[in-house]
Order: structure tokens, then sequence, then C-alpha cells
């Protein structure tokens, strides 16, 4: 999937990587790639741009932090990015059952 | 990799505290990568190439950096506008009150001592100086957290915010060195500080314009 078809999607889906707890850019971006089967697959260098914008915004908070002799920056998500991402879901789940309403498998009524 | 973060280093502007900082991250998002793709069986060369790869081309990442780092370095501009502003008004309003200034009940913008055709550019600068503290507001608040709600054009007001304290530089420079060139060997601490404060902001000003021009005119490294 293009990164075009994620345009706007994508803040919702970088504060759902971090709604399991504190994660690292790559970790980030892993968890889309495994959490959609593969099928996001963007530009890996793209995800920072987009974690440092969430972080200017308030969204999630960075860090730090040393592990195995590689610094790294840990994000985090703050309160007001729960509430981002509680808002995100609200409104996919309203899109998705609006446009499976119409998309979906059922017979449309046939106009005589 | 090293000379891959090269070219994506040479391709950022701004700050350059927050270059460090974005390419010490790249090169440990590069570095995990690396590891994951020799983890799945690849040799170190080939791993540190698939990761490059990955991370996609040196312009399209220091592009996706473009907007966070003029936010960065609009910031900066407004912060020193506002830290600075109220020290050189302080040292400026110090320079009038030694002066004795304050033993006759004239508002200071009917200065009796200020000669009649500088007024009209007193008032200007004035204005100037409004919009200033408008325009260094208002980039605050749009590099923060109300990023999400008001339209940024950063470096747009943050250059209104620096622009504007430069009519009322000029003009208190301009009356200080007229008073000294009507009054020679009177030199006072004060109003020498207040105008050596001034000439340090009209030169951040200008330097503040010419990395903006630079940046501009087709994205060359303003300061590597």
């Amino acid at each position: 999937m293009s990164a075009q078809a994620l345009k706007g999607h994508l803040d919702g889906m970088l504060l759902a990587a971090l709604d399991d707890g504190p994660r690292h850019g790559y970790a980030v971006m892993e968890a889309l790639r495994v959490g959609s089967g593969g099928r996001f697959d963007l530009p890996t260098g793209t995800i920072y741009p987009a974690l440092r914008r969430l972080e200017r915004a308030g969204f999630v908070h960075a860090t730090w932090s040393e592990e195995g002799g590689r610094r790294r920056r840990v994000y985090e998500l703050t309160p007001s990015g729960r509430r981002m991402l509680d808002a995100e879901r609200h409104a996919w789940r309203e899109f998705s059952a609006a446009v499976t309403a119409l998309l979906g498998p059922h017979q449309r009524p046939v106009t005589p | 990799m090293e000379s891959y973060l090269a070219e994506v280093a040479g391709r950022l502007i701004g700050p350059a505290r927050a270059r460090r900082d974005i390419l010490a991250e790249l090169a440990a998002g590069i570095a995990d990568a690396a590891d994951a793709h020799a983890a799945a069986g690849m040799d170190p060369v080939q791993a540190a190439h698939a990761a490059v790869a990955e991370f996609g081309g040196p312009d399209q990442v220091a592009g996706g950096f473009r907007a966070e780092l003029a936010a960065a370095q609009a910031r900066r501009t407004a912060l020193t506008v506002l830290t600075s502003g109220p020290l050189i008004g302080a040292l400026w309003v110090g320079a009038a009150l030694a002066a004795g200034i304050d033993a006759r009940p004239i508002p200071p913008w009917h200065w009796a001592g200020l000669p009649a055709g500088a007024r009209p550019a007193v008032h200007l600068a004035m204005i100037a100086l409004a919009i200033a503290i408008a325009g260094t507001l208002f980039t605050l608040a749009t590099t923060g957290r109300l990023a999400r709600w008001l339209p940024a054009r950063p470096l747009a007001t943050a250059a209104i915010a620096v622009g504007g304290t430069a009519p009322i530089d000029i003009t208190l420079v301009t009356l200080f060195a007229a008073q000294m060139a009507g009054a020679p060997g009177r030199l006072a601490v004060l109003p020498a500080a207040a105008a050596t404060a001034s000439l340090g902001r009209l030169a951040f000003t200008a330097r503040t314009a010419r990395d903006r021009l630079i940046a501009r005119g087709g994205g060359a490294p303003a300061r590597q």
C-alpha cells in the first residue's frame, strides 16, 4: 500500500503502535509492518518526521534511552495522545461502517 | 551507511542541535534495520545496503523533516526576539531615565528633545514593534502545541517577528548617534549599552534574513 493511500491515517496508526507501551522509531515501523501483515511498507525514513510532528503537537513524549550501547529516541503516548487515539478510532469506525454499508457484499434493492 | 547519513545531513537546513538530534536518531534506526536484516540471514554488507534501501532516498527522508526543522528554526528566532526584547527595552528606558527624561512630565512619544523629523519615524517604529510582538507570539503558538489548530507559516511569521524590531533599533541607534554627534564626549554607560544591544539585534535580524533568503534560493545548506 502506498504512502499516499495511508495519508490521513498515518498519525492514528502511529499512535496505535504506541498503545501497548513506549517504542523507538524502528520498533514503531516494525509494529506497523507486522500489524498490517506486511501490507504497510512505507520507507522507514518517513516514520521519523511523522513521530516528531506528533511530538510537537503534544501527542507523544520522546526521551533518549541507551540500551545495548545504542542510543535511541523512545516515544510514549501522552494523555492527549491517548485521547487523540480514541478519537481516531471512533472516527475510523464510523467511516469504515459507512463505506462497508455502501461497498459491502449486500445486494442493493433493485428499483423497478 | 555513513555516506547515506552524510547525504541526508547535507540536505537538512535548520538549527544545528535539531539536525544533530535527527541524525543521531536516524543512525540508530538504520543500525536497528541492519540488525534486523542480519538476523534474517543476510551478511553484514548486504544487511547495511538493505537497511539504507529500506529508509528511502536522502531527498525523501530529509524532505520529510523540512517542516519540523523550519518550525524549530522559527521557534528559536521567536524565542530570541521574546527574551532579548524586554532587555533591550529596559536598557533604553534606563538610558532615558538616566538622561533625566522623567524630570519632565511629558509622555515619551512627545519627547521635547526629539528632533521634529524623528517623530514620524518613532511612530512607525512603534507600529512595527507592535507587529513584531504579534508575530513573535503567533510564531510561538504555531510552532508549539497550538500547531494542530492554527495554520502555520513559521518561517514567514518569524521573519515578521524579527524584522519588526529593525525600525525601532535603527531609529534609536540613529537618534543616539545624532545625540553623540551633537554633544560628543559625554558617552554614558547605559545609552552605550542600549545602542550596542540594538546593534546586536540588528545583526541578528540581518543574519536571519540572509539565512531565509539562502534557504528559499534552492535549499543550499545555510550553515553546516
